[in-house]
C-alpha cells in the first residue's frame, strides 16, 4: 500500500513539474518548475529502491539523506515565496524571507548538519532507520535529526495557512479558492508532521499518509492554479483573436 | 419548498389533460431528465410549472395558487407598494431618472422626454432586484422576522439577497411577514413576470415619476454606493486572482 501511494505521489509530482516545461521555455515562472522538479527528487529520494542506488553512488554514508532533507527546504522555501507572492501575503512573506525566517532556516540548517556529523551513518537505509535501530545513542540522535528535518517545512506552512484561509473563504472564483483549500490542508498535515515522534510505532503508516498527503495536496492545489491560468489564456487568446477580426 | 409530485401529476392533468410528457416538456423548454429527476424525487420546482404554464397559456401565478403552500397568492387584492414598484426598477434606470429631471429645463425635446424614460426601463428583476426588494419592504426587523418563520439562518438568508436570488417559499414568508402582496418576491426573483403577478403595466414608471426629487436622488445615490462597493469588490478579487494566477500559474 505505501509503495503505491508513493509511486502514485512520485508520477502525479513529476507529472505537474512536465507540466511546467512549456513555461521554463517561456521564462515564467521558471521557480516554479524547480520546485516541483525538485519535490519529484525528494519523494523519488524517500523511495527505497531510488534512495539506495543514489546513496550507493554517494558512498553509502546516508548522505543521500541529508540531500533530501536540503532539498526538501529549498523546494518549500521557494514555493513558499510563490505562494506568499500570490496570495499578496505579505506577513507570511516577512515571515519567510524576512531576517527571522532566514535565522531559522540557518539554524535548523546547522543542527541538521551537526546531528548527521555525530551520527553513525555506515550503510544505506531509506528513513535511515538501521542507523536508528543501531543503538540508543544514535536512535536519539536520529529522532531529533528527523525533528529538525521536518521543522522548517511546518515553520514555512504554519507561515501561509492564515492567508490560505483566508482565501478558502473570500469571494474568488470556486478553482482557486479550491487550491487554496488543498494548499492549506497540505499546510496542515505538514505542521501535523512535528507530531510524528508522538505516533506510537504500530501507527508508522501515518507518517506515511501524512507525508503524501501534504505532497498530493500541493501538486493538485498547484495544478488547479496551473489549469485555471490555461484557461484564462485561452481566453484573452479568444478575446484578442475576436477583436483582430474585427478589426 | 418544491411542489409534491402527486399534486403536481394531477395538477398539470388539468391544464393538459392530452398530452405527453414529452410533448409538455417540448412546449414548455423544459428538459425531459429535469422533470424525471424531479418527479422521481417526488419534489417539482416551482420554475418547472411556471414554464408549462406559460406554455399552455395559463397565468404562472394562478397556477401556483393551485398547490397548498402557495394558496395564498390566489389573493391578488393587494397590489403592490410604491416603494416595491421603484424597487424593480434598475440602478441605472434611476440614474437616468435623475439625469432626466435635472435636465427637463434645458433639453430642447421636454416633452418627450417621460415618454422615452417610460421606454427604458428595463425588466422587473434587475441585477439587484431581490436586495432592493427587501431593503423596500423592511421596517427594520423584517429580517429577523423571516429567518425565525422561514427557519433560515440570519447570514444565509443575507447571503441569498447579495447573491441576487431567493427561494420561491423565502419570498412569499418575506412578503407575509412585511404584510405586502404575495407576488412582489417572485418578480423580483424573475419567477414570474410583472404582468403575470397583476402588476398594472407601468405602474413601476408611475410610482417613479410619483417620487420627489429629492427623495429619487437619496435613493439613486444610495443604490450607485452599493454599486460602487460592489464593483470594487470584484474588481479586488480581479486584481488577487492576476496575481495569483501570475505567481503560480
Amino acid at each position: 500500500m505505501i509503495e503505491i501511494l508513493q509511486w502514485t505521489t512520485l508520477i502525479a509530482c513529476g507529472a505537474a513539474a512536465l507540466s511546467r516545461i512549456p513555461n521554463l521555455v517561456r521564462k515564467k515562472n521558471r521557480s516554479l518548475f524547480y520546485v516541483l522538479a525538485l519535490m519529484t527528487l525528494a519523494i523519488l529520494l524517500s523511495i527505497q529502491g531510488p534512495y539506495l542506488v543514489i546513496d550507493g553512488l554517494l558512498g553509502s554514508t546516508n548522505l543521500a539523506n541529508l540531500l533530501l532533507r536540503f532539498i526538501i527546504f529549498g523546494a518549500i522555501y521557494f514555493l513558499g515565496i510563490r505562494i506568499a507572492n500570490g496570495f499578496g501575503d505579505e506577513r507570511g512573506l516577512r515571515l519567510i524571507q524576512g531576517h527571522a525566517g532566514l535565522a531559522i532556516l540557518a539554524v535548523i540548517s546547522v543542527a541538521l548538519l551537526v546531528l548527521f556529523a555525530f551520527m553513525d551513518t555506515e550503510g544505506s537505509s531509506a528513513g535511515m532507520m538501521a542507523v536508528y535501530a543501531r543503538d540508543e545513542r544514535n536512535k536519539v540522535l536520529t529522532e531529533y535529526y528527523g525533528a529538525a528535518g521536518r521543522a522548517y517545512p511546518a515553520y514555512v506552512c504554519l507561515a501561509l495557512l492564515p492567508a490560505m484561509l483566508r482565501a478558502v473563504r473570500s469571494t474568488l472564483p470556486a478553482p482557486l479558492r479550491i487550491s487554496a483549500l488543498l494548499l492549506a490542508i497540505g499546510g496542515i498535515a505538514v505542521i501535523l508532521s512535528l507530531y510524528f515522534q508522538a505516533i506510537p510505532p504500530a501507527l508508522g503508516y501515518l507518517t506515511y499518509v501524512i507525508n503524501y498527503t501534504a505532497i498530493l495536496c500541493f501538486v493538485f492545489g498547484l495544478a488547479l492554479i496551473w489549469l485555471a491560468k490555461v484557461r484564462a489564456g485561452r481566453n484573452t487568446m479568444d478575446r484578442t483573436g475576436r477583436s483582430a477580426a474585427r478589426s | 419548498m418544491p411542489l409534491p409530485a402527486k399534486a403536481f401529476q394531477r395538477w398539470l392533468h388539468g391544464i393538459a389533460p392530452d398530452t405527453s410528457t414529452a410533448d409538455v416538456c417540448r412546449l414548455s423548454g423544459v428538459k425531459r431528465t429535469t422533470l424525471a429527476q424531479q418527479l422521481v424525487r417526488g419534489k417539482v420546482a416551482e420554475a418547472t410549472v411556471v414554464s408549462i404554464s406559460r406554455a399552455f397559456g395559463a397565468n404562472p401565478v394562478r397556477s401556483l395558487a393551485y398547490f397548498e403552500i402557495y394558496h395564498g397568492l390566489a389573493d391578488q387584492s393587494i397590489l403592490p407598494t410604491p416603494q416595491e414598484l421603484v424597487s424593480q426598477i434598475s440602478t441605472v434606470d434611476l440614474l437616468r431618472a435623475v439625469i432626466a429631471r435635472s435636465g427637463t429645463g434645458t433639453a430642447p425635446h421636454t416633452s418627450e422626454a417621460p415618454q422615452a424614460g417610460l421606454l427604458a426601463l428595463g425588466p422587473a428583476a434587475h441585477a439587484t432586484s431581490v436586495k432592493n426588494w427587501v431593503d423596500a419592504i423592511d421596517d427594520g426587523e423584517l429580517r429577523h422576522r423571516v429567518s425565525a418563520a422561514a427557519g433560515i439562518a440570519p447570514q444565509n438568508y443575507s447571503a441569498q439577497l447579495t447573491a441576487n436570488r431567493m427561494a420561491p417559499e423565502v419570498a412569499i414568508a418575506t412578503s407575509r411577514a412585511a404584510g405586502v402582496g404575495l407576488t412582489g418576491g417572485l418578480v423580483a426573483t424573475g419567477l414570474v413576470t410583472e404582468a403575470e403577478a397583476g402588476w398594472e403595466p407601468g405602474a413601476r414608471q408611475a410610482a417613479l415619476d410619483m417620487m420627489p426629487d429629492g427623495e429619487l436622488a437619496v435613493l439613486a445615490g444610495d443604490r450607485l454606493q452599493a454599486m460602487g462597493k460592489t464593483l470594487r469588490r470584484q474588481e479586488q478579487d480581479q486584481e488577487q486572482t492576476d496575481m495569483i494566477l501570475e505567481n503560480l500559474g
